[in-house]
């Protein structure tokens, strides 16, 4: 007991030794990222429906499997899905080839409403959190070109930055807008979730008992 | 708890691990944009209405610093509830192209060359007062559009109306939707409406007349599409003349040939009347039977005139006038057949089913645009499915404040912002707000859109200035157009804020501010009036439309007329325009109530907005029980006996093709907007032509190579699109109008309905060639 409470001392204290190292480049970040980049990107909430439909987290959870609920794939990350937006929020564009028009708002829904492993595109399938709007192609759009008609000058925030808990080990808030993407489960669990934004603890369902929105409105004040 | 030295280095490498972890990993560059200075400093949202169509979306737009950086739907808004389509989602990046045109330009000896918008302002007055004086008034004319705040309309129409006057303003929505107005006065003696879109929740069956909504009102679809899924025995029914996105989701598509709308729509009446499915207490109290003229032409010639002459009559004129027009005798002409004529006439005849028509284009841009509107009406009349939750016939509006700017306002030739010039009371209503001599207002109308541009090709107008639209591409029979303003000795002036096809023929272009750069209105097409603030800063020296106009009217002497400061001036100008419209039947909600809600419906009385007119449970208007027409002197909606009459070009053995132009979801008119958002133009770079697998197959067209289109007109060389997007059937095609590469309109045909003036961009005759 005695010795393995030693090792696991040693250990901590070289990763201790590690990170203060790693002190300046923290520093750095830390100050280039101030306390009011805790704030970055987080986007004022507005109530639409009743408690945002969470009803549809705790349907969705119920509706899935254990093996799904748990499943993991290492495919999807943070930089190709921003890749697809224009900001943080807007409707990502269709990256995969798809049939032209014909009987499309049936066709998506087929494969994005559940998700799963898809045999064409090898990978496993990101399900959409707005299922109820079944005319997917009013704001999904395919490519066809990558050139542009005239050069823009865009710019638009960071995209909310991960880890954001107010207490070590706390859970994070949401940092993003939960109109049409009040769906927690369709995003942050399963195989087709991408992998930095995927919950380890994908066996509670009632996920907004921990997490809540993060809204921009400053400290409370009297 | 007790730390001691152990368990406190434990707590100290966690928790720098996690603050490596969390600076290490996120929001570094992960975005595939760059961000803006301000990026850390969180989100602000401001509500305003989406800068495209006619649906009026409230959109809540995110500010970081003085930049727009997202978009999302404004979920207090009852006409999106949330949700927004692609144009939407990525309208703010219409603020942001690289060649934003931020300076005024003065053509000097054929070159544009930089100035001060001062002095391109100074040069445009001067030039209008010396065309004034050598041409007379009448040779100097203002074209803006539906795009337009609505207090640029309206300090247009004082300045050249009231100042001025002259007649000759005109708007873009001439050509969009002069016809549903038309289509409005004549049945029901005023404009606009009678219903709202809570219609979409309420209604059992849906009829859209030739419009594809899924690419022109996707956001109306989709309320639609969920109607259908929360009460699943309703039912939308595509008619039209081209297969397309919406008739893929409809649960019939029910295909006609061109222009025979007007037969079926006859058809169906005459099913309505032999199966006793009038609703006559309804008819009886409230709809008298009218007659017009017929043979009426088709308005290709310059100085083209008609005027309609309306003729009482009884409903057994109408049962002889419609013997003609058996199902079976439509079905010849139209295609449609008579088993699916007889199905849409039971769907509206069924007493227990609620019925909502919706239109655009299709029935507006038509040689008898203002007739087809007429007959719909006409079958919700006889059925007594009107101005009633979820029994609708409902004109859909093109642009954001068509009926905003150009319906109400009155930016066409024969209009003022309440009646009509010819009309002594109104000219006398007009010069008491304007403070302006009655005599300044002209009685008399001057030019339609077509007929303007026919009289600046001509000399008879030797000045034009042009705001928010892109004509040089949108013109029909656009070459005779093109060349005639840029003939010798015409001066044209081109507000813009990109270069386009219009602004490379401008003398002067003034560099204007856009949308949320400045504070405005918009009108959609359910009477909702919307204020916008000014959320961003305005770019360089661009200013708004309405200050241009203000600076010219003062240097041109009337400052008494134009006296509101920079500060005031459009909540200044709201409070005058309202006026006009001071009674039940149209008054306008107070500016400070505008600025606090997503969008607020007129007639706006005692604080209550009305969502159905002429129906007296919830119009305060109404003075009689149940509905009141009150629009007309009878007090009733008149029916009219309307004729089918072929349109103005078919095909024939030279020119066998018909021509059928439109838009598409992700770009918004000429495209000089959305063609500069990346991710828009990605998903449509170019323009095509539609044609029929079959006729491709049988000429030898493979998908992606080059067609020759000519008419009697022009022609032009553009890729095939064989089973694309939209289908035409055999024997037609079709062409998105929004690429300024390919200028479609230099084929199409100027014809238009004698009545409303509007052309009919959807059928002339072409042929085609591999090329």
């Amino acid at each position: 007991m005695e010795t393995s409470n030693r090792k696991l001392g040693k250990v901590f204290l070289a990763f201790a030794g590690i990170c203060v190292l790693a002190l300046p480049a923290i520093v750095f970040w830390a100050l280039s990222y101030g306390p009011d980049e805790i704030e970055a990107a987080t986007v004022e909430t507005s109530q639409t429906t009743f408690d945002e439909n969470s009803a549809t987290i705790f349907v969705s959870h119920d509706a899935l499997t254990r093996s799904y609920l748990e499943g993991t794939s290492s495919q999807r990350t943070l930089e190709e899905y921003y890749s697809r937006r224009q900001y943080s929020g807007s409707p990502p564009w269709i990256p995969h080839k798809v049939e032209d028009e014909s009987r499309e708002r049936i066709a998506c829904l087929t494969c994005h409403e559940k998700g799963g492993w898809t045999e064409t595109l090898k990978r496993h399938t990101p399900v959409t959190p707005h299922p109820e709007n079944t005319y997917c192609r009013q704001c999904h759009v395919k490519m066809e070109t990558e050139d542009l008609f005239v050069d823009i000058n865009w710019k638009s925030i960071l995209p909310p930055r991960l880890g954001r808990s107010h207490l070590p080990g706390g859970p994070p808030p949401i940092p993003h807008d939960l109109q049409m993407r009040g769906d927690c489960i369709a995003c942050h669990v399963g195989p087709g979730a991408v992998a930095a934004i995927r919950v380890d603890h994908p066996s509670r369902g009632n996920c907004r008992q921990c997490h809540v929105p993060d809204s921009f409105t400053g400290l409370f004040q009297r | 708890m007790k730390l001691d030295r152990r368990s406190f280095i434990k707590l100290m490498a966690m928790n720098s691990a996690a603050t490596a972890a969390a600076t290490l990993f996120p929001g570094v560059s992960f975005g595939a944009w760059s961000t803006t200075e301000m990026a850390s400093g969180g989100i602000l949202w401001k509500k305003t209405p989406c800068r495209f169509c006619g649906t009026g979306c409230s959109l809540l737009v995110g500010v970081s610093g003085d930049r727009a950086v997202a978009v999302k739907g404004d979920p207090n808004c009852t006409v999106n509830k949330g949700l927004c389509c692609v144009k939407g989602y990525h309208s703010i990046q219409i603020l942001y192209g690289k060649d934003r045109i931020q300076k005024a330009l003065v053509r000097k000896n054929g070159k544009m060359v930089e100035v001060p918008v001062a002095e391109a302002l100074d040069l445009v007055a001067r030039k209008m007062q010396e065309t004034i004086q050598v041409h007379g008034k009448d040779a100097v004319a203002m074209y803006g559009s539906g795009q337009w705040s609505i207090t640029d309309g309206y300090v247009a129409s004082k300045l050249f109306k009231g100042c001025i006057g002259t007649n000759n303003v005109e708007a873009n929505a001439r050509l969009c939707m002069a016809s549903a107005v038309t289509g409005c006065i004549t049945t029901f003696g005023l404009d606009e409406p009678m219903g709202c879109y809570e219609d979409i929740e309420k209604a059992d069956v849906f009829v859209t007349w030739g419009n594809n909504m899924a690419e022109m009102h996707p956001v109306l679809f989709s309320r639609m599409l969920a109607t259908r899924k929360n009460r699943t025995h309703v039912k939308i029914i595509d008619f039209a003349t081209r297969t397309t996105r919406s008739s893929l989701a409809a649960d019939r598509s029910i295909l006609f040939r061109p222009q025979t709308d007007l037969a079926v729509a006859n058809a169906i009446c005459y099913e309505i009347i032999r199966n006793g499915w009038v609703n006559w207490d309804f008819v009886n109290k409230h709809v008298s039977f009218h007659k017009g003229k017929t043979n009426i032409g088709y308005g290709t010639e310059d100085h083209f005139k008609f005027k309609d002459k309306a003729e009482t009559v009884d409903f057994n004129a109408l049962k002889l006038f419609l013997k003609d027009y058996t199902p079976e005798n439509v079905e010849k002409i139209s295609g449609v057949p008579a088993k699916d004529i007889k199905y849409l006439a039971a769907l509206y005849g069924d007493p227990d089913k609620k019925v909502t028509s919706f239109w655009t284009m299709g029935m507006n841009q038509h040689t008898r645009g203002t007739w087809i509107n007429n007959l719909v009406y006409n079958i919700h009349l006889l059925t007594g499915k009107i101005s009633s939750p979820g029994n609708s016939p409902f004109s859909l509006t093109g642009q954001p404040s068509a009926c905003g700017t150009v319906r109400e306002v009155g930016t066409l030739t024969h209009k003022l912002p309440h009646g009509v010039v010819m009309n002594p009371d109104h000219r006398k209503m007009a010069a008491r707000i304007w403070d302006v001599p009655v005599e300044n207002i002209d009685p008399k109308p001057t030019y339609h859109t077509v007929e303007m541009f026919r009289a600046l090709d001509r000399g008879d107008i030797r000045f034009m200035w042009i705001q928010v639209t892109n004509p040089m591409v949108t013109m029909p029979n656009l070459r005779r157009y093109r060349d005639g303003a840029e003939k010798e000795g015409r001066f044209v002036v081109v507000s813009e804020i990109y270069p386009t096809p219009t602004s490379d023929i401008a003398d002067v272009i003034l560099p204007s501010a856009l949308w949320i750069e400045r504070e405005g209105f918009f009108g959609n097409s359910e009477r909702r009036t919307q204020h916008n603030e000014q959320i961003v800063p305005m770019p360089g020296e661009t200013v708004s439309n309405t200050w241009q106009i203000m600076e010219v009217a003062r240097k041109m002497g009337f400052e008494k007329q134009f006296p509101w400061s920079e500060e005031t001036y459009i909540e200044d100008i709201w409070n005058e325009y309202i006026q006009f419209h001071d009674s039940p039947k149209h008054r306008m909600a107070p500016f400070k109530v505008l600025k606090e809600r997503s969008g607020v419906q007129w007639p706006y009385v005692n604080g209550m907005e009305t969502k159905w007119r002429y129906n007296a449970k919830y119009d305060p208007a109404c003075k009689q029980k149940d509905f009141d027409f009150y629009g007309k002197k009878d007090h009733r909606a008149w029916i009219w006996l309307r004729p089918y009459e072929p349109p103005a070009e078919s095909p024939d053995s030279e020119y066998p093709f018909w021509l059928n132009t439109g838009r598409v979801l992700e770009h918004w008119h000429t495209g000089s907007m959305t063609r500069r958002v990346p991710i828009l133009h990605k998903a449509m770079p170019e323009s095509y032509v539609e044609i029929n697998p079959d006729d491709a197959a049988r000429m030898g067209i493979t998908n992606g190579s080059d067609v020759k289109i000519s008419s009697r007109r022009g022609s032009l060389v553009m890729k095939a699109m064989i089973n694309g997007r939209g289908n035409p059937p055999r024997g037609m095609v079709f062409v998105p109008f929004f690429d300024e590469k390919y200028l479609i309109n230099e084929v199409t045909l100027d014809a238009f309905c004698p009545i409303s003036k509007q052309p009919d961009y959807k059928k002339c005759a072409v042929k085609l060639e591999r090329a």
